[in-house]
């Protein structure tokens, strides 16, 4: 800088005639000098510049799982918005609305966003494969891998459970340029998936490091992933109960030895918080509030014109389940006049009629709307596998005679499970002991029935302790045919009055993976409709 | 450029060191007469006065340092009561300042004149000299206003002349009072106007743009004659964007110039505009041409932020939407490859280049210029809605205020009867469109538009300057929104010496955009709930949108999103202020009389803060929203060139020229999003239960040298070369540089050959380019990852992109081949220029979507091939031209066929494939078909099958043209442009919203009785269903999927601007000492004169980041504006 003011003066007093404007010149030249060499980006070399200092180059794996489960745990509930909550817990009829927005689940109307759920392949699946590519070398790393394969299996086996015929075994390498991968057979691709749970769960060295705190379930514990992927591989067993018996049985009583999660503690939830993070609040309360249940208009309108459907609302009365609420409430004007507040008592609730034709009835603020401290709470977590769903996954297993134990004790286990884990989502949902056995003497598991009445009183006590669990309740459904539903049949539905069978696989696919798609849309011959249906589903063509 | 350097070099060599033969004698003289004849010999000239002057007493003396020939008799004069005059070329005559005529009778030569030639005209002189003489003066001045130095000023059949000096005055003795003067300046039409008796004679001289000799601005700022140029370029005057103007300037180039594509957004004053040259080039990026002012770069990215909870987007204009019309001499636009090669990658779409006004040499003061500019804007067209049907599904008209809700946007109800019935907020009123149907023209008022220009130029012989201030107000049509912009320009060159000049132009503007209309989809878009109303709830019961005790949204129908429009007005908001300084200087120096080098840097600096919230009582975040966003954005270009010129004998003239660049771009934001305000009603960050910051820094460089040959052959061959090689940081090094060349050559065929006579001139020019260019932002190379903001429960969480990067990518290549024809006829009355061009981009840098089941979304490839071919045609004619009137027309064609030839294999195929179709195609879902065009029904939901994505449309208009009319009648002139484009469509969100809802008359049919369709099913049986009545609000939703119902056809024939002006002779004005006066009348959008779309505007506008212009959601109606423009020089 200083050579080159210099070397202007020189340069300058060459010119007398210049002298007088020297001054002049000399500042703006040392301006335009300044202005150049203050910022380095003219002296920094071109590949600096493309350095992105807020972004990091590196996979760090345990950091990424993270996100993958948080992804991952969302997406049975928050992508695409009024999606897949509005497909399934509708179409299930546990929530029903007024609107006749293209987004209904209770009309059968859905369609565009019946089409989300496939994004799950390039964010929580994608950021899992990352994981396993980078944790796959060495030897050490054995338990990440492992995990990270339980929680691949996990997160594709909703996706070929609403789908059918998937990517799978080519799935996820567009970093190895594979970017058309072939669809598997769901046959295939359970296979695999049983094999993946099986080899993970007896990897697992727990002398070994694990993700840590990282692993949003556990906190490293490999005993406990290893009860997941059995209980895991007993939902898949059971999936194939309509469809192959023998590998479903072979495989139930494989996850059964391999020890299922049975305690509370065992849980694989992912906990959060109500607090200044957005992204840490319950995805499911945060969607469910957002669309509809916000605070302070709760009860009097909502967005979606969302309420508890009457299906839901009136068999929880009818068993006298005491699960109503702490799940239930009804905004009544506050007694001092101020605004609403919530009443939870049982004769008050009421549910709102699936597919009712359209128009906000009047009486709409007297429905029944998610409780604002469990279900709605930020603080509530997300369960992915509860010792409620394995409890009835055993009854079933033991009215089939895969296992040796009660299905009586199971059920009962099951259904105290499932009323304990209430206590998860806040102190206005833990239910008093009392309560629950005296569900459970009003409503006893009729041991005396036929396979079939335990089947459905199995199912249906599925589709209410794996409430909010919309995807499992929505494939045990297919599969069992329970709780029983009357399908609707809204003017103009899509489905010919029929619930949904399937999801819709985008047309990403079809314009950007043409001849694989082509392949498994006519090997499945069910065509890319709502009423489609998958492989076990025992409405799939034979 | 060159041209003012060479000017400049001339007269300071006169002034100093002239080389002649006596000059270093020192004479002593003390009368006239010796001193005619010290100076006759010593410079060539022959020097004639009045016999009773010779003997005149002076004292003078012609030192060592001797001045010109004309400085000598001007340094004479001034301390004399004589006075000079030059007749002739080295002819001058002496005469007695006192005396009325300049020189009598009696005159004669002093000594023998030294030139023989002079003898003639000295005789010529004295028999002139006879008549009674007449003494003329006046002002020449350009048409904008300023005043002409250096204009010949001759009377007609005569040697009698003179020019004007530095205040465009002149002074001519005439022997007659019944002559005609002609008027001639470079660049200017020669003028002839009968003296008439007058002894004041003001002269606009007008601009002749389409005749022979134009200069026009190229690369750098360099100033070519146009004929020498081998490729296409068109220059337009800064005159034309001042009258009739856009708030953004580039939207007035729409019409103008052929293959130029200018599109206005329907989002509000202060917002962007997109223009795109002769086609999009490439899938990727954005397309529009470089901006350039007075030589440097500056960045025109337009910037919209996207309603944070819902999905309306806010356009807050782009670079170019911050310069003052008032402030631009001429824009010039490089069309083709060769014109742009100089200009490096970034010119791949062309160039605009923008040349400011500069200060001019006075003798005394400043020239001060005053324009005051004021618009009244109106909405132009409406929808027409089908009043028969009232509110209501299935139907049935509202029977409680909860279905009013419910239906608040439907038109499903029972026929309109008038009888009282219930509204959203449990009012009754009559079931009738009364006052309805102007439910637009209620809620929105009229656009203002107020600019206020105030410039001062001024000058001497080392520094010109101008500055100028200006201040813009305007007032979109929706209440509360305005965008105010103020701008400082100031330009100063100063000539150090005859060998050294600066030159800086710094520009600052500070804009401040407050409420800007959210567009596109809803939540801030008032316009959503403006539009799709029922029929018969009157808007103005919706106001004031909020419960004014509590601030809860009134809601007017039961999707919260779509949000009561006043509340979305007057409630929700924004403000963005920008402080942006486009500075830079540059230093010229004449190493040789034919060799300067120059330096260059330049720095285009905004700082941009951005607050948008939705308040406490939002329906649809009841807690609200907040958002803020900070950005300093820069572009920093430094450059030097070396220019040499040289005769190389033979008549080939050549020019090279070869410099280096570095540009760097900076984007540098900081980000917060937040939510759930603790204290309702204060829009604050510090008052947020839920905030996010986040930051982005990106930052490029480009690195470049140069080179350009040009060779001219006795002016009438050219030939040009030119070279360039880019280095980019975007690209990984040893994929990251690129050399492209062009050449292109012109034969001045009316030189060449002898041609008819009518042909005056006409020129052929061929060229071939190439650019090269790396549309790839910052760090896309890279794979990174980021961190989710606090982890998550104490646990960091890592975040990735659904973009896979290619580390492989490399340059992509534009390859414009190109040929043209220009040519005048008939004294130069009727021109035409003609151009065939080719464009192709090839190695493309296409973001590519990918199948998701690969694990990613998107990658970037080089893998597109884009190919523009088209004509641009331009008659220009001057049908009539005498002294009191004369119209002038200009007609402009363009057609472009675009075309994608290649695409990334995996790309989508078939019907929905861009594959050989054009780059901005719709594609979508219509009904499916038989082959025998019979409807196929779905047998289960009785609906129609939805066919195969199809292509529905071209964004992208490929026939552009425009018509000019220019009438001058004595002091009034009026000036018509019509503009046209054809050939494109828009898939239109809005009337798909008002189709579904039962607001157009398309869904009439069934309403009485239920409506039967027919067709086949699946397997091809006949199929015929009968839908009643009351499901004909579910029936026409449904129709919602099919997209051929809402393609709008964009083609239009628009009165896009006409201005009719006064010139108010201010010359009789005494009592006022002004220049120029002129009051125009002024209206842009006046009338669309043909459309083929319903129920809006063929221009009603979308995205300005969108490359394919196919899709337009709910936007602002457009306006006509009406107004009026003032302009004041003294």
């Amino acid at each position: 800088m200083r050579s080159i003011l210099h070397f202007t003066n020189l340069f300058l007093n060459q010119y007398d005639i210049m002298k007088k404007y020297s001054n002049i010149y000399k500042i703006g030249l040392a301006m335009a000098l300044v202005v150049m060499t203050s910022c380095n980006d003219f002296t920094d070399s071109l590949s600096d510049l493309n350095k992105n200092p807020n972004a990091y180059e590196e996979v760090i794996p345990e950091f990424l799982f993270s996100n993958s489960m948080l992804d991952g745990v969302a997406f049975n509930f928050t992508n695409g918005a009024d999606g897949q909550h509005f497909i399934f817990a509708q179409a299930m009829q546990q929530f029903s609305t007024h609107s006749e927005v293209r987004g209904t689940g209770d009309k059968y109307f859905n369609e565009s966003a019946a089409r989300n759920h496939w994004a799950v392949y390039n964010t929580a699946l994608a950021d899992n494969q990352r994981v396993i590519n980078r944790v796959n070398e060495d030897p050490n790393d054995i338990n990440m891998l492992s995990a990270a394969r339980i929680w691949k299996v996990y997160l594709f086996h909703i996706v070929t459970d609403v789908h059918g015929d998937v990517p799978y075994f080519e799935a996820l390498k567009s970093s190895e340029g594979m970017l058309q991968p072939k669809y598997d057979t769901q046959e295939a691709i359970y296979e695999d998936m049983l094999k993946e749970l099986e080899q993970a769960a007896a990897a697992f060295n727990p002398s070994l490091p694990t993700f840590g705190p990282s692993d949003l379930f556990y906190g490293g514990d490999t005993g406990k992933w290893k009860k997941l992927a059995n209980s895991l591989m007993l939902r898949l067993s059971m999936r194939l109960t309509e469809v192959r018996p023998d590998l479903a049985e072979a495989w139930a009583k494989k996850a059964i030895a391999g020890g299922v999660i049975l305690e509370d503690e065992d849980i694989a939830k992912v906990n959060y918080l109500d607090g200044q993070i957005e992204h840490s609040r319950n995805p499911k309360a945060a969607n469910l509030l957002v669309q509809d249940y916000q605070n302070p208009q709760a009860g009097v309108s909502n967005t979606q014109g969302g309420k508890f459907a009457e299906t839901f609302i009136e068999h929880l009365k009818m068993t006298g389940d005491p699960r109503l609420n702490v799940i239930s409430v009804v905004w009544i004007s506050n007694p001092d006049g101020n605004g609403y507040v919530y009443d939870t008592a049982t004769n008050i609730q009421r549910g709102m009629k699936s597919g009712a034709l359209f128009g906000e009835p009047e009486d709409f603020h007297t429905y029944s709307e998610p409780h604002p401290n469990t279900v709605l709470s930020y603080a509530s977590p997300v369960l992915t596998m509860t010792n409620a769903e394995t409890n009835l996954l055993l009854a079933e297993a033991s009215i089939r005679g895969w296992y040796n134990g009660s299905a009586k004790a199971a059920y009962e286990d099951a259904v105290r499970a499932g009323m304990r884990q209430w206590a998860l989502f806040g102190d206005e949902g833990i239910i008093a002991t009392e309560k629950i056995e005296a569900y459970i003497a009003r409503n006893p598991f009729m041991e005396n029935g036929s396979f079939d009445e335990k089947l459905e009183q199995i199912s249906t006590q599925k589709w209410v302790s794996l409430f909010l669990d919309n995807y499992e309740i929505f494939s045990n459904w297919r599969r069992t045919g329970y709780p029983m539903l009357v399908p609707t049949n809204y003017p103009g539905n899509i489905t010919g009055g029929t619930i949904p069978r399937r999801l819709i696989i985008p047309d990403s696919e079809l314009n950007l993976n043409e001849v694989n798609f082509m392949d498994a849309f006519n090997r499945q011959g069910v065509d890319n409709l709502l009423t489609s249906t998958v492989w076990w589903d025992p409405k799939f063509p034979k | 450029m060159i041209g003012i350097m060479n000017i400049q070099a001339q007269e300071l060599a006169l002034g100093d060191d002239r080389q002649v033969g006596y000059v270093k004698k020192k004479v002593e003289i003390n009368n006239l007469k010796a001193l005619i004849k010290t100076l006759e010999p010593m410079y060539e000239v022959s020097i004639v006065c009045n016999s009773d002057l010779v003997q005149t007493k002076i004292a003078y003396e012609v030192s060592d340092k001797s001045k010109s020939v004309e400085e000598h008799l001007t340094k004479l004069t001034s301390k004399s009561n004589l006075s000079y005059h030059k007749l002739d070329k080295d002819f001058y005559v002496i005469t007695n300042k006192k005396e009325k005529r300049a020189i009598n009778s009696d005159a004669v030569p002093v000594a023998v004149p030294y030139n023989k030639s002079h003898e003639s005209v000295k005789k010529e002189a004295y028999r002139v000299e006879k008549i009674e003489e007449e003494r003329i003066t006046g002002t020449v001045s350009s048409e904008n206003g300023e005043t002409l130095p250096g204009v010949n000023v001759l009377l007609k059949g005569t040697n009698i002349g003179t020019v004007t000096d530095m205040d465009g005055k002149y002074v001519i003795t005439t022997p007659t009072s019944s002559g005609t003067l002609v008027f001639s300046f470079i660049g200017f039409s020669s003028q002839e106007i009968p003296i008439g008796g007058r002894s004041i004679i003001n002269v606009t001289m007008v601009d002749e743009s389409q005749a022979l000799g134009e200069v026009v601005v190229t690369a750098f700022g360099l100033e070519r004659r146009k004929e020498s140029l081998v490729y296409s370029v068109t220059e337009v005057k800064g005159e034309e964007f001042t009258k009739s103007r856009e708030t953004n300037l580039a939207n007035s180039l729409t019409g103008k110039i052929a293959g130029v594509n200018a599109t206005s957004m329907a989002s509000g004053p202060g917002s962007s505009s997109r223009v795109v040259i002769r086609g999009n080039g490439s899938l990727n990026g954005n397309n529009q041409p470089l901006y350039v002012i007075n030589g440097m770069p500056i960045s025109n990215s337009p910037s919209t932020v996207r309603d944070q909870a819902n999905g309306a987007t806010t356009d807050l204009g782009d670079g170019i939407s911050s310069i003052n019309p008032d402030d631009i001499e001429s824009i010039s636009v490089l069309k083709g490859g060769a014109a742009a090669a100089l200009y490096g990658s970034q010119a791949a779409n062309g160039v605009i280049l923008i040349t400011t006004k500069k200060g001019t040499r006075q003798k005394k003061g400043i020239g001060v210029e005053l324009n005051s500019n004021f618009t009244l804007g109106t909405i132009n067209i409406f929808p027409e809605y089908q009043y028969e049907y009232g509110q209501g599904s299935q139907g049935v008209r509202p029977q409680s205020q909860g279905e009013a809700i419910s239906t608040g946007r439907l038109s499903y109800g029972e026929p309109m009867d008038g009888q009282p019935y219930v509204q959203f907020d449990g009012v009754e009123r009559p079931y009738s469109p009364s006052n309805i149907k102007d439910n637009i023209k209620a809620f929105y008022r009229n656009s203002t538009n107020i600019v206020n220009t105030i410039s001062f130029a001024g000058g001497n012989e080392s520094v010109i300057y101008r500055a100028s201030v200006s201040d813009l107000q305007s007032g979109a049509i929706v209440d509360g929104s305005t965008y105010d912009r103020q701008t400082a320009n100031v330009s100063v060159k100063a000539f150090m010496s005859d060998k050294l000049s600066f030159d800086t132009q710094i520009q600052y503007n500070y804009e401040v955009g407050t409420n800007r209309p959210g567009v596109g989809y809803v939540g801030t878009n008032s316009a959503w709930g403006v539009y799709l109303l029922a029929n018969t709830v009157d808007i103005t019961d919706l106001a004031p949108g909020y419960n004014t005790a509590n601030g809860q949204e009134v809601e007017w129908q039961h999707v919260n999103q779509a949000t009561n429009p006043y509340f979305a007005r007057d409630r929700m908001g924004n403000q963005d202020v920008k402080d942006r300084v486009i500075a830079q200087g540059s230093l010229t120096y004449d190493l040789l009389p034919n060799l300067f080098i120059k330096a260059d840097f330049m720095r285009d600096f905004s700082s941009w803060r951005e607050e948008d919230f939705y308040p406490v009582g939002t329906a649809f975040r009841p807690l609200g929203t907040y958002r803020s966003q900070e950005e300093l954005r820069t572009r920093s270009n430094g450059r030097l060139i070396a220019n040499y010129n040289t005769t190389l004998g033979n008549g080939i003239n050549l020019t090279a020229l070869i410099g280096g660049n570095l540009e760097r771009d900076i984007l540098d934001a900081s980000n917060l999003i937040g939510s759930e305000y603790i204290i309702p009603n204060w829009i604050s960050p510090v008052n947020l239960n839920i905030l996010a910051p986040s930051k982005g820094f990106f930052r490029t460089g480009t690195n470049s040298v140069f080179s350009s040959l040009d060779f001219n052959l006795k002016e009438t061959y050219y030939l040009s070369i030119t070279g360039r090689q880019d280095q980019f940081s975007t690209l990984n090094p040893g994929n990251n540089k690129i050399f492209y060349p062009s050449v292109g050559g012109s034969v001045i065929l009316s030189n060449a050959f002898s041609l008819p006579d009518v042909i005056n001139f006409a020129k052929l020019r061929g060229s071939w380019a190439q650019v090269g260019s790396a549309t790839v932002n910052a760090y896309a190379i890279n794979q990174l990852y980021g961190f989710r903001l606090g982890g998550h429960l104490g646990v960091p969480v890592q975040t990735s992109s659904s973009a896979i990067s290619n580390p492989e990518l490399r340059p992509l290549t534009s390859t414009t081949t190109e040929i043209g024809f220009d040519a005048q006829f008939f004294d130069n009355r009727f021109g035409i220029d003609f151009t065939l061009y080719r464009k192709i981009n090839q190695d493309d840098i296409v973001s590519t979507s990918i199948a998701p089941s690969s694990g990613a979304t998107s990658t970037l490839l080089n893998v597109g091939e884009i190919s523009n071919r088209g004509i641009e045609l331009l008659l220009t004619g001057n049908p009539i031209r005498t002294s009191v009137f004369s119209w002038n027309v200009s007609y402009n064609l363009a057609y472009n066929k675009n075309r994608v030839l290649t695409l990334a294999p995996g790309q989508a195929t078939g019907n929905s494939s861009l594959l050989g179709k054009d780059s901005s195609t719709r594609f979508g879902r219509s009904y499916q078909y038989t082959e025998d065009g019979i409807t196929i029904y779905n047998s289960i939901s009785g609906y129609a099958m939805k066919g195969p994505t199809m292509p529905l449309g071209i964004g992208v208009p490929p026939y552009t043209m425009g018509f000019e009319n220019t009438f001058t009648y004595k002091n009034f002139s009026l000036n018509a442009l019509i503009d046209a484009k054809f050939g494109n469509q828009f898939f239109s969100q809005a009337k798909q919203y008002m189709w579904r809802f039962g607001f157009l008359k398309e869904t009439l049919p069934g309403r009485d009785n239920g409506l039967t369709v027919d067709g086949v099913d699946e397997n091809g049986d006949a199929f015929s269903k009968n839908w009643p009545s009351s499901f004909m609000s579910t029936y026409y939703n449904n129709d919602g999927q099919y997209a051929t119902n809402f393609m709008i056809d964009g083609s239009f024939v628009k009165l896009r601007s006409v201005v009719l002006n006064y010139n108010i002779p201010v010359d009789k004005l005494n009592f006022v000492n002004l220049t120029t006066a002129q009051i125009s009348l002024v209206a842009r959008n006046l009338a669309i004169l043909y459309r083929n779309s319903d129920h809006f505007d063929p221009e009603q506008g979308s995205d300005p980041n969108s490359n394919s212009q196919n899709f337009s959601g709910v936007m602002l109606p457009r306006t006509r504006e009406i107004g009026f423009n003032l302009r004041i020089g003294f």
